[in-house]
């Protein structure tokens, strides 16, 4: 019953989040210099007729709050109105493409956890020692490159001179693609390691210096059974929430890997339309990226109590 | 049999710190065995040093024989099976020392699933058996909770009964009690007790608290610096210390024994004698409380009128923290809040300093309104002027970026317009008035002792000359002698500066020193109060009998311990 409760109590908060950021996205537009009349009419000089009635074929002649009510109740059915420049769905087009930046960050966030937390808990079951200060020399160089520094890189030693993997595209089919983002996927990834790697090893240093450890020692459990048992599992909380906020750089540090590698995904889209005042591609991939961020944080925030049972009791257990 | 042989055993960190000292001592089975001392003084590390657990890349020389094998230099494997077999360990705090975020019932099963290999059921069958061993209520229930949800003394059990899981010949408890509140230590002690005896176990108890050694242990060792300064019967020590140390432990350690009710008469006798061995002592108790009358009461400092406070937490039944608590100091006077935790003695306190705010009553400091939670800049520091206080550890209450003669400047900046020189002065006159001296004034918090750093903080409260001092279990942080040079300071500057002392503690040896009026708390209710003497001689309400029956000393009977009432023991 609390636990339903407190469900939801969350995605009511997490609702009320993404309208908020819905309305923050749209009217955001008007905060922009530019209009999308002047692109619609591509530096032709329209007579005053022709511009009212681009204007009202879009909807611009309404308030602002009847054009956003439009907008939300598009959304609600899939609809995100029209791309300005492609002159097609903003569904479509975007549809097209989110595989692509899926895939990558996927196989990105997979690699970051992976390395951030072998690395992290290397370094925490070494600490003060040799291995320990290597480890977190190794993750802070690789966390002061920047992605298109690293997708260059990569490029030139891994797709030119050695040309072991494509360095342009996405590839067709699913073991292709995943072949063509290997690339990609290491250079997004490189910079958010030192992250998790981090928050892994001090939250792991942590709990290697707590009694509960010391006690479950002196019961002559064996060192491996300690780190699983009590050691990692306790240190997990830290590492989900530093996950949680990672998504959404994840999501936008894609648009310059996608870039550089030249990938048809929706970080690169976003950096095109932006350019082209393409203003419905612009706020849908804004929303999705915000809900993405939001929704995932909402999860973590859930499972809080599975985490540590102590944070369902509230603030008043310790 | 001897069970635990150490000899001549020496500790020595890479940086050449000798942490012990030749230490040697025994535990036979069937034997409880007192290892006595202060913080640093090697106790703790003696006693992980019996399971192989030293700091890493300590050298140590001697030799640590348990149950007739070697400790020192053992492989691993040796040490899993001497800590699967040989002995168990009881830790001071259960709060830190069970896992959070696992259920009771999988601390209890997890070394019988994974080291000893039974089955699920089997080992939970076997949690069962051991929980109700250690008298908890519900052991089938205790198995699915967390540990948050039990109370301190229920938590040690759990303890206790997690290190029962290996049947272990040897039993070390390593400050079990000193997290806990008095009465649940007895019973804690009464468990103990009966486990060691049922199962011909040897035990090694360590404490700082001599009254609680003397009372059940049959022999002790009394440890200083790393050394052993004094070994024996663990009465004889007590009452006839040799060693120049243990004579200034015995005479720093406070004792409620006034007189004990009728059937401890002997235990008074103890005590007194004690007490006027050690009179060549460095420091002597002290009672030099100045004696004001107090009927009737003219010239009230602090005057607090049925004082309410309710706590509301969402989806939770109200704790009423605080209830109709009515107290009064006169000018100059001491008087002592006892209670266990969740007495709601701290709220009490937390409400007069202005960091609560009341539901009901009236707080007044000198005649002046004190009583809601300070808004504005003007009130805060009127507000401070009349009440300071001294928190419980000064660990934390010091900001350790801050040097000790800042953190006192700064509170006399706040309240006056003083010249860096003049305040400069008055921070010297200051600290040496808390025994300190100039060099102390640039020190930082962490290179001072935990005494020290309570002599900066009381300096810092009485910077402001308030009115009344409210200090919060004060000493309870602190080492017996440490705790000894607060009290007597505490007492000198009543007698110099007639300072008005509200005095929190649970350690009601402690404020037979420092207080000559006394009230008990209990759930948030002043259930006794009184002359701090008669309150201890001659104790009207049942709670503070039990308060008082509680408290450890040489002749206490376990069995009758055992009977105390648990219904009224044992927190919901």
């Amino acid at each position: 019953m609390t636990t339903f409760r407190r469900v939801a109590g969350k995605l009511g908060a997490l609702l009320l989040t993404l309208f908020l950021a819905s309305v923050l996205v749209f009217f955001s537009r008007f905060l922009v210099p530019g209009d999308p009349i002047s692109f619609l009419l591509r530096g032709r000089k329209p007579s005053p007729e022709a511009v009212a009635q681009v204007t009202a074929q879009y909807g611009l002649d309404l308030p602002p709050w009847q054009q956003y009510l439009n907008w939300l109740a598009g959304i609600l059915h899939g609809d995100f109105g029209r791309s300005l420049q492609f002159r097609q769905d903003v569904s479509v087009v975007i549809g097209e493409r989110l595989p692509v930046t899926l895939g990558l960050v996927i196989m990105a966030g997979t690699m970051i956890a992976v390395v951030g937390l072998i690395a992290g808990a290397i370094a925490a079951l070494n600490r003060g020692r040799v291995l320990d200060r290597a480890v977190l020399v190794g993750l802070t160089v690789l966390g002061a490159i920047p992605s298109f520094v690293g997708s260059i890189v990569l490029i030139a030693v891994f797709a030119v001179q050695l040309g072991w993997f494509p360095s342009f595209g996405s590839g067709e089919g699913f073991w292709d693609t995943v072949y063509h983002l290997v690339l990609p996927s290491i250079a997004l990834a490189i910079v958010f390691v030192v992250l998790i790697g981090k928050v892994t090893r001090s939250s792991m240093v942590d709990q290697l210096g707590r009694e509960h450890v010391e006690v479950a020692t002196s019961r002559g459990l064996t060192r491996g059974t300690i780190i699983r048992r009590h050691v990692f599992r306790n240190a997990i909380g830290p590492i989900l929430t530093v996950s949680g906020l990672l998504v959404a750089g994840l999501l936008v540090a894609s648009s310059i890997v996608e870039a550089a590698f030249g990938l048809a995904g929706i970080g690169s889209l976003l950096v095109q339309s932006v350019d082209r005042l393409d203003f419905p591609v612009v706020q849908a991939i804004v929303l999705l990226i915000v809900s993405a961020f939001v929704v995932v944080n909402a999860i973590i925030d859930i499972l809080e109590p599975w985490i540590d049972p102590r944070s369902a009791a509230g603030a008043g257990a310790r | 049999m001897t069970l635990l042989d150490i000899s001549r055993y020496t500790l020595d960190l890479p940086d050449g710190t000798r942490l012990l000292d030749g230490v040697s001592l025994s535990v036979a089975a069937g034997e409880t065995v007192g290892l006595v001392g202060e913080s640093g003084s090697g106790k703790s590390l003696t006693a992980r040093s019996v399971i192989g657990l030293q700091p890493r890349g300590a050298t140590t020389t001697g030799s640590v024989r348990l149950d007739g094998r070697e400790v020192l230099g053992a492989p691993v494997g040796d040490l899993l099976t001497l800590r699967r077999s040989s002995a168990g360990m009881v830790f001071q705090d259960p709060r830190a020392g069970i896992n959070p975020v696992r259920t009771i019932g999988d601390h209890l099963t997890e070394t019988l699933r994974l080291v000893e290999r039974r089955s699920a059921a089997d080992a939970e069958a076997r949690a069962i058996e051991l929980l109700r061993a250690v008298r908890l209520p519900r052991p089938e229930d205790h198995l699915r909770q967390y540990p948050h949800e039990l109370s301190g003394g229920m938590l040690q059990r759990v303890m206790i009964a997690g290190a029962l899981t290996s049947s272990p010949r040897l039993l070390i408890c390593d400050e079990p009690t000193t997290a806990l509140d008095v009465t649940t230590q007895a019973e804690i002690i009464a468990v103990l007790g009966e486990q060691r005896a049922t199962r011909g176990m040897g035990m090694l108890f360590i404490t700082h608290d001599l009254n609680l050694a003397a009372s059940i242990c049959g022999r002790v060792y009394v440890m200083n610096a790393g050394r052993i300064e004094e070994e024996g019967d663990a009465r004889q020590v007590f009452r006839d210390p040799q060693a120049p140390y243990t004579r200034r432990l015995v005479a720093a350690t406070p004792t409620i024994a006034v007189a004990q009710p009728a059937a401890a008469g002997t235990a008074a006798d103890a005590t007194t004698d004690v007490a006027a061995d050690a009179a060549p002592a460095p420091h002597p108790p002290v009672d030099t409380a100045p004696h004001v009358d107090l009927s009737p009461p003219v010239d009230l400092m602090l005057d607090v009128r049925s004082l309410s406070k309710t706590y509301r937490m969402h989806g939770k039944p109200p704790v009423h923290a605080v209830v109709d608590a009515t107290i009064e100091i006169a000018r100059g006077g001491a008087l002592a809040v006892v209670g266990e935790s969740g007495s709601g003695k701290s709220t009490l306190a937390r409400m007069i300093v202005g960091l609560e705010a009341a539901d009901a009553g009236d707080i007044l400091v000198d005649g002046a309104a004190r009583t809601g939670v300070p808004r504005s800049r003007a009130e805060r520091l009127a507000h401070s002027r009349s009440v300071q206080m001294v928190f419980q550890d000064p660990y934390l209450s010091l900001d350790p970026r801050i040097p000790a003669g800042r953190a006192i400047e700064d509170a006399l900046r706040l309240h006056s317009t003083l010249s860096t020189r003049d305040a400069r002065t008055r921070v010297l006159d200051l600290l040496e008035q808390v025994g300190l001296g100039e060099r102390h004034a640039p020190a930082r918090p962490r290179t001072l002792s935990g005494g020290q750093r309570q002599r900066v903080a009381i300096a810092r409260a009485l910077a402001i000359e308030p009115d009344v001092l409210v200090m919060d279990e004060a000493t309870s942080a602190l080492d017996v002698s440490v705790q000894a040079q607060v009290l007597d300071l505490v007492a000198r500057i009543r007698r110099e500066r007639g300072l008005t002392v509200l005095f929190i503690s649970h350690d009601l040896a402690v404020v037979r020193r420092v207080c000559e009026q006394t009230v008990v708390m209990r759930n948030g209710e002043i259930v006794e109060r009184g002359a701090t003497a008669a309150l201890l001689e001659q104790p009207q309400h049942p709670y503070t009998r039990l308060l008082l029956d509680s408290v450890p000393r040489p002749d206490w009977d376990l069995d009758a311990l055992a009977a105390i009432d648990r219904t009224e023991g044992i927190p919901a």
